[in-house]
């Protein structure tokens, strides 16, 4: 198999680079690059600038000085990292992945097992049904199930309610964790089992052939040769839950209208919209933005690297 | 040739985009050569206004119909938590309106933030509309920076039936009283709670603070002190966490829906805030609860007091990038000075005017659905209205609001005590204050 | 879907019926809560908290009704807004896309490498951290506010652009680009009648995978917007959501709305599944 992320553009030969095709290739790359470096370079680099930066008043102007820009270096970053609010949004963030990724990633993969199973039947009905939630975009999914969750509204509550158990408290804690993290398993579980499932198409049948002719039953055919074949894809599927999980907001925001176990800070993004537009506090908003991008990237560069050594065996 | 192309291509993509951003930062335009409310030619002037109760349109154009020289454009800005830092921007951007609505609470952050005019010379005409107490909301070291709109003075409103189901004939005077009637209602109906107090209730906890004369933000000189931690409100703090504790209240969000089915369901029994309450109730009753409710004072820490503060409530500024202030004025006059602007908003928002003419208008109207059958309602409401203390903000107060749901929030989970969560909130937002560079005398 | 054809199985395969029924469940799980909104659709408001889960009720025709006249129709504008966003948005998205993957795949010049890398940092770069500062970028250009302000900032797909690089390198022969060349063609005729057409197929990927993620961006029009006729669908939903705290009313028309956009949404999805390719994106990991 070949190596994963292997995304450096090949090597051009000497014969091709001299080959002139006049502008074209400029004014065909000129729009994404046109808006790319105002949608994308231009905000990233005020970013960073803005937080550089941080409200102040002179001590002398009275308790209801103006306030003005003033460069304060990395005082702002030092105040995120020091900021409880971000804290504490980490480690639901934190605990929340520990609970969504290996459940999201497990299902997708089981289900893409058992649809590339011999003998498993209902692939025509449930591959298009597992994958329908992927239509669904994540604040009407939070919508969906925050009222299954609801006690007035969920039928799981009513049939405990109608055994005497009381109603199942979906919307606290300790339980908020996983019913956010169910949404995020709901809505992904499709998309992720059709990119594995892919994977596992492409497999040669030779080869799958070969083992059962050696008595291998199917479980040991998946555990042995299929999963360790469509690593790539679970390496890719991995990186797409770690960035929606660093970056979880719509399912927290929209259930904050339901419940109260979700804070105004509960997540990172959401203390950074806290910042950036309750408390008027945009510069350290753009400290956290940066911080949070870093760690986004240095997250997605840990898994690359692991996925890189992992097919390199 | 490529590496011309190339920077050439390079050079131009970077020259649009600096070009698009530099060449747009625009000045606010001076659209008005005559500035002030002077018609120039005998065109009216047309100044821009955000607001967001409901039924403003209407007000608006009740107030359209009947001025020449001056018209207003509406734009529902959408209220909440996000509108003062919504106006910030817009001034910053030079889009601001001319005029805006905003909540007594976020005005010194507005203040600061450079986005409100000083209009202490343009109010002289109607310094007696008001009472001192609402003045106070809007005045900062004899600076004049709002109109004062709608207020909430404190109140409580209560399910009377039920509490009556529950051997409860009084509504309670003091909040010992009312911890009283809470334990007679749970051992009425264990499913049932007295009302509920969740973290995010800044607005009550400073209101009830206030009662003991505690002022969480106050200044004298040019230093502010921050007392949000103190004994005083540790004192009320304890006194609701042993409360919640006992199970006699519930901590959960207001106006949620799981709030909204127990309040129909009788297990919701009253709400301790100001006088927008009844409004609110009504909103999310259904039916069956009609008549059931009643309007009564706040309940006071020490019994025979009957002053009360402020929960909510909001002012309409002049904006300090606008040009027209004196059709603004004209504007801002007749919404909240007079009978016929109060009127409007009265009926057609459902506020509860500032302006003691708006006051006195109130008592001509009849006693809302939900509280039929207590025919003084609005007479009593009235009589609340008088009797105020004023409620001081900081300029920090939006920041404040999120450490103490924080840091409530862990408290209530963790079971920990209510009292240190106000201290530590106290201390957070001390240091947010000193770090934005203000003097803070404790 | 591309599949490489061979044998799955020898003659009668046994029947899994462990297998089959966690499939079973896994689909049922997946179906419940999109049922479920539907049912409440038809549940009138009072009928919503009162009736079980399950129970249809009797209000479907009215909660329409009241859906469509809320705000004098305001929700047309929604679901004209995200075809707005969402539609023309991932059309110029995946246009802007294939040119750019193209050019980058196709030719050799001297920006390619500079230009290829920062795409590819620019997938790693989370929304949020653009959102606010594309807000401040627009207030500056005094579109803050604008149908324009959500519409740009999402044309700019650095994932996109990436897929189409990887289609345009596998689908689009050289060969055939240099005996049009040597016909005389110029190079954007080639690109229109010989690079396109051949790109279709992963275009529909990059086309669905767009408009997915357009329709799904809550944030950016949630800072860029405060005038609620503007708003996308998602959205609107959710201001629906958050004001039924004090008008519980309003519940059942953000579930009636939810039911309704869920419909073409999943009808789009379905039909271009069947065209999109989805080794691609897994292709594009592989390298």
């Amino acid at each position: 198999m070949t190596t994963v992320a292997q995304t450096a553009p090949p090597k051009t030969r000497r014969r091709r680079s001299v080959q002139n095709h006049g502008s074209a290739p400029y004014w065909l790359i000129a729009p994404a690059f046109i808006l790319f470096l105002a949608f994308m370079v231009i905000p990233i680099i005020y970013t960073v600038w803005l937080s550089m930066f941080a409200y102040r008043v002179d001590s002398g102007g009275g308790i209801l000085a103006k306030r003005v820009l003033s460069f304060v270096g990395f005082g702002n970053y030092k105040a995120v990292m020091s900021d409880s609010a971000y804290a504490t949004g980490l480690l639901h963030v934190l605990l929340y992945g520990i609970v969504a990724v290996p459940i999201l990633l497990g299902l997708a993969l089981i289900f893409a097992l058992l649809l590339d199973t011999v003998g498993v039947r209902s692939g025509g009905f449930s591959r298009p049904a597992i994958f329908i939630p992927y239509a669904i975009p994540g604040v009407v999914a939070a919508l969906l199930w925050g009222f299954l969750y609801l006690p007035s509204t969920s039928p799981i509550s009513s049939i405990t309610e109608a055994l005497g158990w009381g109603t199942v408290p979906f919307l606290n804690l300790p339980w908020i964790y996983g019913s956010l993290a169910n949404i995020a398993v709901w809505g992904g579980v499709g998309f992720n089992m059709i990119i594995i499932y892919t994977a596992l198409r492409s497999i040669p049948g030779e080869v799958l052939e070969s083992a059962r002719l050696d008595g291998a039953s199917e479980v040991q055919v998946a555990l042995r040769i299929k999963i360790p074949m469509v690593i790539p894809a679970i390496v890719l599927t991995s990186f797409f839950a770690l960035i929606g999980t660093l970056q979880l907001y719509n399912e927290p925001q929209t259930l904050r209208t339901m419940s109260s176990a979700i804070s105004p800070t509960w997540v990172p993004l959401m203390t950074i919209y806290r910042d950036a537009f309750m408390t008027d506090n945009l510069p350290r908003a753009a400290a956290a933005s940066v911080l949070l991008a870093l760690i986004t990237v240095i997250a997605s560069v840990i898994v690359m690297a692991i996925a890189r050594r992992r097919s390199a065996k | 040739m490529y590496k011309r192309r190339a920077a050439g291509a390079l050079a131009l993509g970077l020259a649009t985009a600096i070009t698009v951003v530099g060449c747009s930062s625009s000045d606010s335009p001076n659209s008005n050569p005559s500035g002030d409310g002077n018609t120039a030619n005998g065109e009216p002037v047309t100044i821009t206004f955000w607001s967001w109760p409901e039924g403003t349109d209407k007000t608006v154009e009740e107030f359209n119909a009947t001025h020449d020289d001056v018209q207003v454009k509406y734009t529902n800005a959408g209220g909440g938590d996000e509108s003062a830092a919504k106006l910030l921007t817009a001034v910053r951007s030079g889009e601001a309106p001319d005029v805006s609505l905003v909540e007594y609470t976020t005005l010194p952050s507005l203040i600061v933030g450079g986005a409100v005019m000083d209009i202490t010379d343009k109010v002289g005409d109607i310094q007696d509309a008001f009472s001192p107490g609402a003045w106070e909301q809007t005045t900062f070291d004899g600076v004049v920076y709002g109109v004062p709109q709608d207020v909430g003075p404190a109140a409580m409103v209560y399910n009377a039936k039920a509490f009556a189901d529950a051997g409860i004939t009084e509504p309670p005077a003091t909040w010992d009283d009312f911890r009283k009637d809470a334990e007679l209602i749970k051992a009425h109906d264990p499913k049932a709670v007295i009302g509920a107090y969740p973290p995010s209730e800044l607005g009550f906890f400073a209101s009830a603070a206030a009662l003991t004369g505690s002022k969480w933000w106050s200044y004298e000189g040019d230093a502010w002190s921050v007392n949000i931690g103190d004994q005083a409100t540790q004192d009320m703090a304890t006194f609701f966490q042993g409360m919640a504790d006992d199970g006699l209240i519930s901590t959960d969000s207001l106006l949620t829906a799981d709030y909204n089915a127990k309040l129909n369901a009788n297990q919701m029994l009253s709400w301790t805030s100001a006088l927008w309450a009844t409004g609110v109730v009504q909103g999310v009753a259904d039916d069956s609860q009609m008549g059931n409710w009643r309007l009564a004072r706040f309940p006071q820490w020490e019994a025979g007091k009957t002053a009360v503060g402020y929960q909510g409530g909001s002012a309409a500024i002049v904006t300090a990038s606008s040009e027209k202030v004196d059709a603004a004025m004209e504007f801002i006059t007749w919404l909240n000075a007079t009978a016929e602007g109060n009127q409007a908003f009265l009926t057609n928002s459902g506020a509860y005017p500032a302006a003691t003419v708006g006051q006195e208008l109130t008592t001509s109207l009849p006693t809302p659905p939900i509280a039929e059958g207590q025919d003084d309602y609005y007479k009593l409401a009235a009589d609340i209205a008088s009797d105020t203390i004023g409620v001081s903000w900081g300029p920090n107060v939006a920041y404040a609001k999120t450490v103490l749901e924080e840091e409530l929030g862990k408290a209530i989970q963790n079971h920990t005590s209510w009292a240190d969560a106000f201290v530590a909130t106290g201390e957070a937002v001390k240091k947010d204050l000193k770090d934005q560079g203000y003097n803070v005398a404790n | 879907m591309t599949t490489t054809s061979y044998p799955r199985s020898r003659g009668r395969a046994p029947f899994r019926p462990g297998g089959t029924l966690i499939l079973i469940a896994g689909a049922i799980y997946c179906l419940v809560p999109v049922a479920w909104v539907f049912i409440a659709a038809s549940k009138a408001p009072n009928e919503l908290f009162s009736t079980f889960t399950f129970a249809p009720g009797s209000g479907l025709i009215s909660n329409i009704k009241d859906l469509f006249a809320y705000q004098d129709g305001q929700y047309w504008y929604w679901v004209g807004n995200s075809a707005l966003y969402s539609g023309v948005g991932a059309v110029l998205s995946t246009l802007v896309s294939a040119m750019a993957g193209y050019s980058l795949a196709k030719y050799t010049y001297r920006l390619r490498g500079v230009l290829f890398y920062s795409f590819l940092v620019g997938i790693l770069i989370p929304g949020i951290t653009l959102a606010v500062p594309q807000y401040l970028l627009m207030s500056k250009l005094g579109l803050a506010g604008s149908q324009l302000s959500v519409l740009l900032p999402v044309i700019i797909s650095p994932f996109g652009i990436y897929l189409s690089y990887v289609f345009a390198r596998s689908a689009v022969p050289s060969e055939t680009m240099e005996a049009a060349r040597l016909d005389g063609a110029s190079e954007f005729k080639i690109f229109r009648s010989i690079g396109m057409p051949l790109m279709v197929p992963g275009l529909i990927t990059v086309f669905l995978l767009t408009f997915v993620g357009i329709w799904n961006n809550f944030l950016l029009p949630f800072i860029m917007l405060s005038d609620q006729d503007k708003y996308p669908l998602t959205l609107g939903l959710y201001t629906l959501l958050a004001k039924g705290s004090g008008e519980p009313a309003l519940y059942s028309l953000a579930i009636t709305g939810a039911a309704l956009s869920v419909i073409p949404l999943v009808a789009l999805v379905m039909v271009l599944q069947r065209y999109w390719r989805v080794d691609l994106v897994s292709g594009a990991v592989k390298g």
